[in-house]
């Protein structure tokens, strides 16, 4: 179930972000941003867009520390909490 | 809904002349969406060498005055607050996939929709659709960032 979320959080970074590899090549623990999948702020704003279309999840400013958007296991966890939250 | 005139909009915005590129705001919804209107003349200077053949619009000035219509829309939520000229700034951060279908030439009234679809922290994305008697000139996304960077 875990594993599931996170390969259509990996599907959604892929498609949204238009990126050049396939989704089963993003380690789920590497990070997101700066050194790992290299990500910007532009692309964050863009998987915010994405979550709230896939997941229905609305990211508050707040939330999106660091440690939200670290690597696809902490998105992945906090879009199950969300989920859970607003069940 | 509000409008704003050319004095209200040079409130908000810090773009003058050649560049601000908004004449009048309609149908504004501060902080979501609104309309502004860019009436296009012969007298416009980017005319003169685009084209002397055949006056055209360049579509980079579309997709500007489609930046300066979003400015408003958020700069227009904290009108009255007298923000500093610093604070008016804004960045232009990404243009993504902008069609251009028709071509804007003098006499064109350019009607430049846009509604603000995200925001995260300074960040905000636009979706912005320019139109003339009806016809889509262009339309894309943008993305802007507000405030010094």
């Amino acid at each position: 179930m875990a594993e599931e979320l996170e390969n259509k959080i990996k599907e959604l970074i892929v498609k949204r972000l238009k990126l050049e590899i396939k989704p089963e090549e993003i380690d789920s623990s590497a990070p997101l941003f700066g050194t790992g999948l290299g990500l910007d702020s532009i692309d964050a704003l863009e998987l915010v867009v994405g979550l709230e279309q896939e997941f229905g999840i609305r990211v508050k400013d707040e939330e999106v520390g660091k440690e939200i958007f670290a690597s696809v296991n902490t998105l992945a966890g906090y879009v199950k909490k969300k989920q859970e939250e607003e069940r | 809904m509000k409008t704003l005139d050319i004095d209200q909009i040079q409130k908000i915005l810090i773009h003058r002349y050649p560049f601000l590129l908004v004449d009048r705001v309609i149908d504004l919804e501060p902080g979501k969406k609104g309309t502004g209107i860019k009436n296009v003349t012969i007298n416009e200077g980017f005319f003169q060498g685009h084209f002397p053949e055949e006056p055209i619009m360049p579509g980079v000035l579309i997709i500007e005055a489609m930046a300066q219509v979003a400015a408003i829309v958020v700069g227009s939520e904290f009108r009255g607050k007298e923000a500093k000229p610093e604070e008016r700034m804004g960045y232009l951060a990404a243009v993504k996939e902008i069609k251009f279908k028709r071509p804007v030439r003098p006499g064109d009234r350019l009607e430049i929709s846009v509604e603000i679809i995200q925001k995260l922290a300074n960040l905000f994305k636009v979706r912005g659709e320019a139109r003339v008697d009806r016809e889509i000139c262009a339309q894309g996304e943008l993305v802007f960032t507000k405030g010094t960077t």
